[in-house]
């Protein structure tokens, strides 16, 4: 029975180079998704915003996701310097205010809907967006959890590298995601 | 050359204050300012430098560029010698 047998393995792709590429090309992909659903608003209800959006905890809400975006930063830099149970407390902390941030949109929708429900024009935009914004905020604790239980009793960075890197890029992008969809929802008049 | 964890940290704080800064100025510009158009330019124009901070120096995006390179060349390489060299 012949076997195919390739004549060489390009060894230049290393799996690390891979997996970086592979992710970005997904970011940019979901990337797609938010413009599209950014550029929404301005054609259901152009720039006006209604006068009971509340301004204060919508910048609430975007210090604690950027916060976490320097907890997850700093988780990183620690596990790529070796320094294993600093990543872990900075994973934990991201995964604190990610939930919160949770709660904090949870609070919103709960004042949202007295004043603009899904059935209004702006409740739709709003409840669209932030609904989104917040899955991907869930599955970002999803994914910064499995790595902070997959790396909990490695004192190594071993072959977790990108486990780590990746969850944490794929905070940012969410953090991203929401430095666009703060002044699209909150500060426009 | 790579940094310390100490310069990396402190990259991080730099970035996180000027996001910061940028933050709490586009919350104000948004209180002060009714013109519309010009509000939606500086808001676009503010989101725009807050990502491209983060995107540059958390998310490291400039690593990018050497990826795509190494991939470029081990695709347009037909030198199997050359490949082996790293392995």
């Amino acid at each position: 029975m012949s076997q195919h047998v390739p004549q060489y393995v390009n060894h230049r792709f290393s799996s690390l180079d891979i997996n970086r590429l592979g992710l970005w090309l997904f970011l940019v992909s979901d990337a797609s998704f938010f413009i599209a659903l950014l550029s929404s608003r301005f054609f259901v209800v152009g720039t006006s915003t209604p006068e009971h959006v509340d301004q204060v905890l919508g910048l609430g809400l975007t210090i604690l996701l950027l916060l976490s975006s320097l907890s997850a930063f700093k988780a990183e830099a620690a596990f790529e310097h070796g320094d294993i149970a600093g990543a872990k407390r900075m994973l934990l902390a991201t995964i604190g205010m990610g939930i919160l941030f949770v709660f904090g949109v949870g609070y919103e929708w709960h004042e949202a809907f007295k004043h603009f429900p899904p059935s209004t024009a702006f409740g739709t935009v709003l409840f669209t967006l932030t609904g989104v914004h917040v899955t991907h905020v869930l599955t970002g604790v999803l994914t910064l959890g499995f790595v902070f239980f997959r790396i909990r009793n490695t004192t190594e960075i071993g072959d977790n590298q990108f486990a780590v890197e990746g969850a944490v890029k794929w905070w940012h992008f969410v953090d991203v995601a929401w430095v666009f969809i703060y002044p699209t929802l909150y500060l426009l008049k | 050359m790579h940094k310390t964890l100490q310069e990396t940290l402190k990259t991080g704080w730099i970035v996180i204050g000027a996001l910061a800064v940028m933050t709490i100025a586009e919350f104000l510009v948004a209180i002060a300012i009714d013109d519309k158009t010009l509000l939606f330019a500086l808001l676009l124009v503010t989101a725009l430098v807050k990502a491209w901070l983060i995107i540059q120096y958390f998310m490291h995006f400039g690593q990018l560029w050497g990826h795509i390179s190494e991939l470029w060349d081990g695709i347009i390489s037909d030198d199997p010698e050359a490949d082996g060299e790293e392995d």
